[in-house]
C-alpha cells in the first residue's frame, strides 16, 4: 500500500466532540490526497475512550458512517497506546483499493484523576491495577531496572525529554508549540513516580490523525508493517529492559522492507516515556543494547542529528491522544518525507522512515516502515 | 507468595491459573516462591481513584524461581532487601489478603498469617456463610460458591473429616433458605464436597444468656467449633454487613427481632460474647456497595480476603480499607476500640485503601421513598425494600417511612409525611406522640400494602385502605394465583 494522504488536528485542550475531530483530520487527509470521501473504499477507525470523555458511544463504526455518509465496510479496532499503529496494520492488510484510517481521542476531558484511572484500565487488573501499578510507575519500574542493568541515567532521560519539547516548540499541531522548556525546568520537575518526573511523561492531549492508504502508486510507499503481541504485564517478561514485541516487530518489518536499521533516515519512536524511547532505539536496532544513551548524549538523535527521532515533537510533547497517535507518527513522517515539515523539516534526504507504536507496556507493538518513491 | 502455574512437561509457565497447558496438554503445578527478595522500587506521588493515598510504594519482588510481582505497599525497601510478611502475635490481630485469581491460596495465606484456625481434626465445625436472598454469585449478595469451595478444600486439607463439617443458615426473615441457597449456588458446593446443609430456621435452639440477655441459638452451633464466613457489603442500617452481622442469623426468627428491637447495636455485641469459639473468613473478593441487595446495591471487585478471630474488629479493618465510617455497633458498643489498637497482618491499610460506595442511611429503592429506620427487624426491612422497589418509575410527593423502635423525637425533626412501617414503628410514634399521615401493618397482605403505599405517594389525601381497595387488592391476588 502507499500513503496517498494525511491529516491531523491540533493536539491540545480543544472542546470538540470525538466526530468531529474526526471530519477535521479527514477533510485534511481527503485535501491532502485530493480525493473525495467517495474515493474511499473502506474505513479503519480507533477510538478507546468512551467513559470519562462523557460520550459513552461505543458504536463509533456506525458514527462514522452517520459523517461521511457512508455505507462502506467501517471497522473499530483498539490496542490502547497502540491503536492508531494497530489501525493502519489491519488497514495494510484489507484487500481494497483506498482505505482511510482514522484515531482520535479525547483524553483532556475529566479530571487527572480519572484520566490516570481511565489510562490505567490498559494495564492488569489483579497483579498491576490494584497494586497502584499506573502507567508512570510501570514505566518507572522499567526504568529503574535498564538503569541498573546498563548505567543509563535520569539526566538521559532528560535529554530525551528536552529534545523531543524543542522539536514540539516547531511544530503548529504539537501541544506545546511555541512553548519553550528548559533543560532545568524538566530536571526540576516533580517526581510522579520515582525515578521518573512529570517531564519524563507524555501529554494526554485531545486529537485525530488520518491517513489515506491506496494501492495506487504515490510518493510514499510502506515497505513493511508489522504487528506483535506480547504479555500485558512487564513483569512477567525474563528481561524487563527489552521489548519482545517491539524487537519482533522490527526484525519483520525491516525483513518486509529488505532493508537493515541502519538504512533509516528518520522515526517517530512511541515516547510515552523517556525511557521508552531510549530503550526503543534498542528494539528497533538503532543501536546495541545497553547502548541507547550514547545516542541521546551525542545529539545523534536530534533534528539535525544522524538520525533523527520524534521530530513532531513526540507523544511527550506533540501530545499523546492515544488512539490517534501512530498515525500522527505517519503524518510527521510524511510531512518530513514530502519537506513539507516547515520549521522543523530536517536537512537529510529521507528514503526511508521508521514509525513505532506501543501499546500497553511493550505489550502490543507496530512498526511501519515508509520509503520515499522519487518520480 | 508469588504464584506461577507452570506445566509439569514443558515448563511453561502462566501467571494466570490454567487447567491443562495448551502447547503438550501436559497437567498444571502450581509453583510457589519462598525466598523473595525486592529487585525495584517506585514512589508514586500522583493519586488515582483506586489509589487514593499518597505516596506509596510499589516494590517489585522476585523469587528463587526468577518469578516477579509488583506490590503496593507505605513501607520504605531498598534493593536486596528480603521480604518476609510477618505472622499475627495477638489472638486478635486480623489477615488481610489480596486474591491473585486463586481464592484457595489467599484463604491459605490468611488463615496462615494468623496462625491457623486452631480447630483439630476430630472437631466438628460449622460453616455459617451469608446467604440472605436468592441471589446468583454474580450479584454478590450472599458469600461466593467458589469462596466456600476453597475453604472447605483448606480445612480438608488441615484433616478436617467432611463429615463432621456442615453448612449452616438462614436466610433474611421472609426469605426462603433452601431457595437462597439453591439459587446462590452454595447447595451445589456442599454437595460436591459431600457436606450437609442445614436451614437454620428449622432448628433446634437452645437458649443462651449473655449479659443477662438471652439468645435462642441454633442447637449445632453451640456444639460445634464456628467458622463465619460471611461476604463483606455494605448496609444503610449499621454501616456494613459483615462478621459480625452475619452471626446475628445463628439465632432463631423471634431472637432476631427481639435483638433489633433493643437496638442491635447493643445485642449484637452480646450474641459475640454467647456464641462459643468464631473463626472468621471472610469474603471479600467480590463485596459488595451502595445500598445493599435490596435497593440496587452493586458488586465491588475488592479481590480480598480477611480472617481474625475476633469478629469486631475484622469489620474494623474492613471498614478502614474501604474507606466506611464505622459500624455503628462499634461506636456504641467498643467505644474504645480503634484501628490502632488493632494488630494488622498480610496487607497494610493504608495500603488497601480503596473507596466503596457506602450505603446512605435514607435512601430506598424509590427516589420518592425515604426511610427514617429506628433499627427495624430484617422481616421489616425486607418488606421496605420489596414494597419500594416495585414502585420505582411511579413519581410522586415524597413520603417518609419510619420503621424499627429505636427512635427518637430527633429522628424526626423536620420530617413530614411519616409513614409508620410495622408494628414496632407504630407503638413508638404512639409513644413520642408523633402521628403518622398512614401505618402500613406488617401482617396485612402485601398487595394491600402495596396499594396503600401507592396511594400514599401519588395522592396527598386518603391515606387509608378503604373497602373499595380491599376488593380490589383481593381480586389481584386471586387474578394473580389463576394466571399462577
Amino acid at each position: 500500500m502507499y500513503v496517498k494522504g494525511v491529516g491531523m488536528t491540533k493536539f491540545g485542550a480543544q472542546t470538540d466532540t470525538t466526530h468531529e475531530m474526526v471530519y477535521e483530520a479527514t477533510l485534511e487527509a481527503l485535501e491532502d490526497a485530493d480525493f473525495k470521501i467517495d474515493d474511499v473504499e473502506a474505513i479503519v477507525s480507533t477510538v478507546v475512550n468512551t467513559t470519562i470523555n462523557g460520550e459513552r458511544q461505543r458504536g463509533f463504526s456506525s458514527i462514522l458512517s452517520s459523517m461521511f455518509k457512508k455505507k462502506i465496510p467501517i471497522i473499530t479496532t483498539s490496542a490502547v497506546c497502540g491503536s492508531g499503529g494497530s489501525a493502519l496494520w489491519t488497514a495494510n492488510k484489507l484487500d481494497y483499493g483506498n482505505v482511510l484510517v482514522v484515531g482520535a481521542e479525547r483524553l483532556l476531558s475529566n479530571n487527572t484523576s480519572l484520566v490516570t484511572d481511565e489510562i490505567l484500565m490498559a494495564g492488569e487488573r489483579i497483579y498491576e491495577q490494584a497494586e497502584g501499578l499506573i502507567f508512570p510507575a510501570q514505566n518507572a519500574l522499567v526504568a529503574q531496572q535498564y538503569m541498573l542493568k546498563y548505567g543509563a541515567t535520569t539526566d538521559d532521560f532528560a535529554l530525551v525529554a528536552f529534545k523531543n519539547h524543542q522539536n514540539a516548540y516547531l511544530n503548529p499541531k504539537a501541544r506545546f508549540y511555541k512553548r519553550q522548556v528548559t533543560l532545568k525546568q524538566i530536571k526540576k520537575s516533580p517526581i510522579v513516580a520515582s525515578p521518573l518526573r512529570l517531564f519524563d511523561c507524555s501529554l494526554s492531549v485531545n486529537g485525530a490523525a488520518a491517513a489515506i492508504l491506496t494501492k495506487e502508486k504515490t510518493d510514499i510507499e510502506i515497505v513493511g508493517s508489522s504487528l506483535f503481541v506480547d504479555r500485558l504485564s512487564a513483569f512477567e517478561s525474563e528481561d524487563m529492559t527489552s521489548w519482545q514485541a517491539s524487537k519482533l516487530a522490527a526484525e519483520e518489518a525491516y525483513k518486509q522492507a529488505g532493508i537493515a536499521p541502519n538504512d533509516i533516515d528518520i522515526a517517530e519512536l512511541h515516547d510515552a516515556f523517556t525511557p521508552v524511547e531510549v530503550i526503543s532505539y534498542e528494539d528497533v536496532g538503532f543501536c546495541k543494547k545497553g547502548e541507547a544513551k550514547h545516542l541521546i548524549r551525542k545529539g545523534k538523535v536530534n533534528i539535525n542529528g544522524e538520525l533523527p527521532v520524534n521530530t513532531s515533537g513526540g507523544l511527550k510533547a506533540k501530545g499523546h491522544p492515544i488512539s490517534a497517535t501512530g498515525i500522527s507518527q505517519v503524518y510527521e513522517l510524511a510531512k518530513q518525507m514530502r519537506r513539507q515539515a516547515g520549521e522543523r523539516q530536517v536537512s537529510k534526504n529521507i528514503e526511508y522512515a521508521l514509525a513505532q507504536n506501543i501499546g500497553g507496556v511493550g505489550s502490543t507493538v507496530t512498526v511501519h516502515i515508509l520509503r520515499k518513491v522519487n518520480s | 507468595m508469588i504464584i506461577r502455574w507452570i506445566c509439569e512437561k514443558c515448563n511453561k509457565k502462566w501467571i494466570y491459573p490454567v487447567e491443562k497447558c495448551v502447547y503438550c496438554k501436559g497437567g498444571i503445578s502450581k509453583q510457589k516462591g519462598a525466598k523473595i527478595k525486592v529487585v525495584g522500587i517506585t514512589k508514586v506521588s500522583i493519586p488515582s481513584p483506586m489509589h487514593p493515598v499518597i505516596p506509596y510504594n510499589i516494590i517489585l519482588l522476585q523469587d528463587e524461581h526468577g518469578n516477579r510481582m509488583p506490590k503496593k505497599t507505605m513501607k520504605d525497601y531498598k534493593i536486596g532487601d528480603d521480604y518476609t510478611e510477618q505472622k499475627a502475635k495477638s489472638n486478635d490481630a486480623v489477615a488481610i489478603v489480596k486474591t491473585k485469581y486463586d481464592t484457595y491460596e489467599a484463604i491459605k495465606e490468611a488463615v496462615g498469617l494468623v496462625n491457623g484456625i486452631g480447630f483439630g481434626e476430630t472437631d466438628k465445625i460449622l460453616i455459617k456463610p451469608s446467604i440472605v436472598i436468592a441471589a446468583y454469585p454474580y450479584q454478590a449478595v450472599n458469600t461466593n460458591p467458589d469462596f466456600l469451595n476453597a475453604l472447605l478444600l483448606v480445612l480438608f486439607e488441615h484433616g478436617i473429616k467432611k463429615e463432621n463439617v456442615i453448612v449452616a443458615e438462614q436466610a433474611l426473615i421472609g426469605s426462603d433458605a433452601a431457595d437462597a441457597a439453591s439459587k446462590s449456588g452454595i447447595i451445589e458446593i456442599c454437595k460436591k464436597n459431600g457436606v450437609e446443609f442445614a436451614d437454620i430456621s428449622k432448628g433446634p435452639f437452645e437458649e443462651v444468656k449473655a449479659e443477662g440477655y438471652a439468645f435462642n441459638v441454633f442447637k449445632e452451633a453451640l456444639s460445634r467449633k464456628i467458622i463465619n464466613s460471611p461476604i463483606m457489603k455494605t448496609n444503610f442500617q449499621i454501616g456494613i454487613s459483615g462478621a459480625m452481622e452475619n452471626i446475628s442469623r445463628l439465632v432463631d426468627e423471634k431472637t432476631q427481632r427481639k435483638m433489633y428491637f433493643d437496638d442491635i447495636d447493643n445485642t449484637l455485641p452480646k450474641l459475640a460474647k454467647a456464641l462459643p469459639e468464631v473463626f472468621t473468613i471472610a469474603d471479600a473478593t467480590n463485596g459488595m456497595q451502595g445500598q445493599g441487595p435490596l435497593a440496587l446495591g452493586e458488586p465491588a471487585f475488592l479481590n480480598l480476603v480477611l480472617a481474625s478471630r475476633n469478629a469486631a474488629n475484622l469489620d474494623i479493618a474492613f471498614t478502614e480499607v474501604a474507606m466506611l465510617q464505622l459500624p455503628s455497633y462499634i461506636n456504641y458498643s467498643y467505644p474504645n476500640t480503634n484501628l490502632k489498637n488493632i494488630e494488622i497482618v498480610g496487607g497494610e491499610i493504608d495500603a488497601l485503601r480503596y473507596p466503596i460506595k457506602a450505603a446512605s442511611p435514607h435512601e430506598t429503592a424509590h427516589p420518592d421513598i425515604k426511610v427514617i429506620d429506628g433499627k427495624a427487624c430484617p422481616a421489616c426491612l425486607n418488606l421496605l425494600y420489596n414494597l419500594t422497589s416495585r414502585l420505582v418509575g411511579l413519581r410522586g410527593d415524597e413520603i417518609n417511612i419510619v420503621t424499627g423502635s429505636v427512635l427518637s423525637e430527633d429522628m424526626l425533626k423536620g420530617k413530614s409525611r411519616l409513614v409508620a412501617l410495622g408494628e414496632c414503628a407504630m407503638n413508638k410514634l404512639k409513644e413520642l406522640n408523633v402521628e403518622p399521615i398512614a401505618s402500613i401493618d406488617e401482617r396485612i397482605d402485601v398487595i394491600e400494602q402495596l396499594v396503600l403505599l401507592k396511594k400514599l405517594l401519588t395522592t396527598k389525601g386518603e391515606p387509608r385502605i378503604t373497602p373499595v381497595d380491599r376488593v380490589k387488592s383481593k381480586m389481584k391476588k386471586l387474578l394473580s394465583r389463576v394466571v399462577r
